[in-house]
């Protein structure tokens, strides 16, 4: 350098040998040096030597102590390197998005969609399948337990469970070290103005040592609180409701709390964040003995008391496997315990079907409730809908690398400058990585965004059920959200870089404009293709699943649900005898009735899609009525069935003279009269209800059929009795109202409140709203397949535009040429438009094949919609025709217009 | 010649080095005799603390080194000042003109 006086003649060596052998070189000159001096002072050659070494003291140890030095400062000094040409490639990639904001925006936004689109995606997996219940203890070993039997050589999951059947298998399985049962519903809670239906959990007290947590205040309940028949009326608040409805006050505890029908006395807070096993935090968590004594005890009028009965069941069963007891084994002893559990219920219930018959087994699933052995279709749907994001992402990312591909054609020059300027290749592709990383880091932070605020609507329109973290404070969705931003940085900016980098410098600097861009449109037009044929298979997805949602919307129930509610009495220990009953009910439908939004309204005792009932029927000439399939029972009023708008095919309806003391009426459905008398008219048959020692029950009409408990094949199995000739003092009245239902709920609801006697409660709920849990997997997957569908659309139209735009003024010379020599504009537009349209084709063909193959897969998944439905494949071929026609045909106008002789002047 | 001698006071030999080498760079035997001579053997400086002190003031960025030729034509490391070791030497050498004023002030008094 300039003011030493050495020349730069060694290359540092930063090896941990070189760095040796650079202090051994060092010190070797120190030697040489001191014995010179020393001999010219007179000393012989042995003295001098040992001079030198007393003056320098430690030889050895010096030497080591340097070299540690050395290797650390070398250490440090690579560190350092990295981080600043990091930090020189990142602010290189800020100054090139300066220069181009549009581009960095462009950028952005694609990726942002694309990421965006995943992260809502993957939230939504995540919470359903993948992630354990919050604060769950070593939730590898924590299972959620199913009853496996066999019936007609099909099998039947059971995840729904009795209480005996939980006391079974914490008795006498040996697998598990902790069994809970859980139970989460929908219950009254509060007095007077401030009565809410809100969800209560309840659970043994296994729950409390399941979970790794503390009561923030005051204590959990213990397994003394929760004995049979009738638990402890003692409660523990969530966190949320305590802050809410307490205000987060101290002394909540010891006070009184209505659930149900009982007060319950405060005796805990859970921590925040708490849920349980439910997917939406309960206001509390009470002994599943205290709640149950109360709901389901008055439900059983068996002989056994309903901790000792198989006839109820509502629990979920979870349990905890012994450390070192594998998941096969539990399983094994799992079913050696149901087995045991079924001859017990076989003791109660003689009827069964015989244990070598049920063949019942254990299954032990993962923990998540979506991810038992019947997964409901909204959590299939959801993965494939992951899928699809994925989909979105590739395609965006397949944008992205078209737009960077353009602009580092453009930038041939400036590259192959600074190659030949001595950066070095391998440097060069860093900072073009860094900049195409950087800004899909800027697409995560987008996507992110995108995720909270659309993500947030469509979870709560979608899935409402489910409690969400928002994205933004989730921690699982944010990492994974920047790893996908990560590795869509590296892989749409890979290809460009690469192709800018191994561009040959002599090439790039003497050519024009024009070279070499045949060979890497080739590139950018496969990229296209790709585009093109990805969103044909996310569009015939998204018709696929559109066609199903129509299907199901407009699927004939036999019933008109949109304007239909049901509202029924919660008694909430309020005591009236079966007269009284009676009367609240008559007396509930006269005030219904008189109601100004109230068009008309009928007593019924069960609900479509909510509960059903089912009895013994005896009819003549047939030895068992029960093996032709079960039959469900609706007892009503005589407004019944204009209330309901069910059609009465032949005969009557149930009518005013079916009164007490007048023969039994019965109107049977359709598919329960083919059933029953396929050769008959059914008007006048006489059937016995619950035992052959009854009186006749007259059929005097056949109604329609009416889906019951599922919108796709269902049995339609169901007759309607008189409710007073029975006078059951059961089940509440369907209120059909003027406007929409949703409306009118609340308003109804509060003017038959003020029939109740006491504490009861009116609960008033839609039938859409039933209904709704049945169609949502449907809506889930139109909506999103669609959206989805119409951005990878969206996507693939600007990628294609963008490639025929840039080839279109990539060829301004050619298309000059042409015009010159004679070429029409139409003939130049055709040109253009061709070259897009092939795209088009190309990709139809690619696309369609795809989806005809994965037809299989997701046919499951559609409602009664044909997976290779002709009319969906059309209506895609349009779509994507028109886009590719449009997303062309600008560019082709650009060039129609071309001036020649500027076009030619320019070279 | 116990008595007589000082003993290096913790960061002294620092000072010393970057004093030596406001000069312009300076092989490490080069500093080592400068030393010596200059302080006429009043301190005995052991050489391999020197180059102990050295390596360590590269590591902490006030000195850097190069290779190059010495007088005699040998390969020899060279240290010179950075900017940064140039301001430490002006901060600590006031320091420890004020630091030996006080002690010799406090010493006469006696």
């Amino acid at each position: 350098m300039s003011d030493g006086p050495f020349r730069r003649l060694f290359r540092l060596d930063r090896s941990r040998a070189g760095i040796d052998r650079a202090v051994d070189d060092e010190l070797r000159f120190h030697f040489e040096m001191s014995l010179e001096e020393l001999m010219a002072h007179g000393l012989p050659p042995d003295e001098a030597r040992r001079e030198a070494e007393r003056r320098f003291g430690d030889v050895p140890g010096t030497r080591a102590r340097l070299s540690r030095i050395d290797r650390d400062r070398v250490e440090h000094d690579r560190r350092r390197e990295w981080w600043s040409a990091l930090a020189q490639d990142l602010r290189y990639g800020l100054r090139g998005m300066r220069r181009s904001p549009w581009f960095a925006a462009a950028v952005v936004i694609t990726l942002g969609v694309g990421i965006g689109a995943n992260a809502t995606m993957f939230g939504i997996v995540d919470r359903l399948l993948l992630r354990p219940p919050a604060f769950l203890q070593a939730p590898g070993r924590v299972h959620r337990l199913y009853m496996a039997r066999t019936i007609d050589g099909k099998p039947l999951y059971n995840g729904s469970l009795q209480y005996r059947r939980f006391r079974d298998i914490a008795q006498w399985s040996t697998a598990f070290d902790r069994v809970l049962t859980y139970w989460d519903s929908k219950t009254v809670v509060g007095r007077g103005a401030d009565t809410r239906e809100l969800t209560v959990g309840s659970s043994n007290a296994a729950l409390w040592s399941m979970f790794d947590v503390r009561p923030v205040l005051g204590r959990f309940f213990t397994d003394a609180e929760d004995r049979p028949p009738s638990g402890t009326k003692v409660a523990v608040l969530s966190e949320a409701y305590w802050r809410s409805r307490y205000g987060a006050r101290r002394d909540v505890l010891g006070s009184a709390m209505w659930i149900g029908a009982s007060a319950y006395t405060i005796i805990g807070v859970a921590p925040h964040g708490f849920a349980g096993m439910s997917l939406e935090t309960p206001v509390a968590f009470v002994p599943i003995t205290a709640v149950a004594s109360d709901a389901i005890a008055p439900m059983v009028q068996e002989s056994r008391p309903w901790y000792d009965t198989y006839h109820i069941s509502f629990l979920r069963i979870y349990a905890r496997r012994k450390p070192g007891v594998s998941a096969r084994a539990a399983e094994a002893d799992l079913t050696t315990t149901l087995r045991r559990s079924y001859l017990a219920q076989a003791d109660e219930q003689p009827a069964i079907v015989p244990i070598e018959r049920a063949l019942p087994r254990g299954i032990v699933s993962a923990v998540q409730d979506a991810r038992g052995p019947e997964p409901g279709s909204g959590p299939k749907v959801a993965v494939w809908l992951l899928g699809v994001a994925g989909v979105v992402l590739l395609i965006a990312c397949a944008n992205v690398a078209n737009l960077l591909l353009a602009r580092a054609l453009r930038r041939r020059r400036e590259i192959a400058v600074r190659v030949a300027l001595g950066v070095g290749r391998a440097r060069l592709l860093r900072q073009l990585l860094a900049e195409s990383v950087l800004l899909a880091l800027l697409g995560g932070v987008a996507g992110a965004l995108i995720a909270q605020w659309g993500g947030a609507v469509l979870r709560a329109v979608l899935l409402p059920q489910v409690e969400w973290t928002s994205t933004i404070t989730d921690v699982r969705v944010l990492l994974f959200s920047a790893v996908v931003a990560l590795g869509a940085g590296l892989l749409c900016g890979l290809a460009p870089a690469l192709h800018a980098v191994r561009a040959d410098v002599a090439d790039a600097l003497k050519a024009g404009q024009r070279e070499g861009t045949l060979r890497r449109s080739v590139l950018r037009t496969g990229l296209t293709v790709a585009q093109a044929s990805l969103s044909v298979v996310l569009l015939v997805g998204a018709g696929l699943f559109v066609r199903s949602l129509q299907r199901v919307t407009t699927v004939h129930l036999g019933y008109e649900a949109d304007h239909l509610l049901w509202v029924s009495p919660e008694m909430r220990g309020v005591q009236l005898d079966s007269t009284g009953a009676e009367q609240l009910r008559e007396r509930m439908l006269e005030r219904a009735q008189s109601l100004p939004e109230v068009a008309s309204a009928a007593r019924g005792v069960t609900v479509p899609f909510f509960f059903s009932w089912d009895v013994d029927l005896f009819v003549q000439g047939i030895d068992s009525v029960a093996r032709l399939g079960t039959f469900t029972l609706q007892a009503v009023s005589p407004e019944y069935f204009t209330t309901m708008g069910t059609r009465i095919l032949a005969g009557r309806g149930i009518g005013p003279e079916d009164r007490a003391g007048a023969p039994r009426a019965m109107v049977v459905s359709e598919a329960m009269a083919r059933t029953l008398w396929p050769h008959e008219s059914p008007l006048g048959k006489c059937v016995r209800v619950n035992a052959d020692t009854v009186p006749c029950a007259y059929v005097v009409g056949v109604a329609e059929n009416i889906k019951r408990s599922s919108l796709g094949d269902d049995p339609g199995l169901h007759y309607y009795l008189a409710i007073r000739q029975f006078a059951l003092g059961a089940g509440g009245i369907f209120v059909r109202t003027r406007g929409p239902a949703e409306r009118a709920a609340e308003s109804v609801r509060r003017a038959l409140q003020r029939e109740m006697p006491g504490a009861a409660y009116a609960k008033s709920t839609t039938l859409s709203s039933l209904i709704d849990g049945e169609r949502r997997s449907w809506q889930l997957g139109a909506v999103l397949f669609a959206v989805f569908g119409g951005l990878a659309l969206l996507l693939a139209g600007v990628g294609l535009y963008s490639v025929i735009a840039y080839a279109v003024t990539q060829r301004t010379h050619e298309m000059g040429v042409r015009t010159a020599l004679g070429a029409r504009a139409t003939d130049v537009v055709r040109l253009v438009l061709g070259e897009g349209m092939r795209v088009a084709v190309i990709g139809l063909v690619l696309g369609a094949g795809i989806a005809l193959v994965a037809a299989r897969w997701i046919a499951p998944l559609l409602f009664e919609e044909p997976p290779r439905d002709p009319l969906v494949y059309a209506g895609v071929i349009v779509v994507l025709l028109a886009v590719a026609a449009l997303a062309s045909w600008i560019p082709a106008r650009r060039a129609a217009r071309v001036d020649p002789s500027a076009a030619l002047r320019t070279e | 010649m116990a008595g007589t001698e000082l003993d290096l006071l913790q960061g002294t030999l620092d000072l010393l080095i970057l004093k030596t080498l406001v000069w312009g760079p300076c092989h490490g035997y080069a500093v080592a005799r400068w030393i010596r001579e200059t302080t006429e053997d009043d301190l005995r400086i052991e050489e391999g603390a020197l180059y102990t002190a050295l390596h360590r003031m590269e590591k902490r960025g006030l000195i850097e080194a190069e290779w190059g030729m010495s007088e005699n034509n040998r390969k020899a490391k060279y240290y010179r000042l950075t900017a940064h070791g140039r301001r430490q030497l002006r901060a600590r050498t006031e320091v420890w003109t004020r630091y030996a004023r006080a002690v010799s002030r406090v010493l006469q008094t006696v």
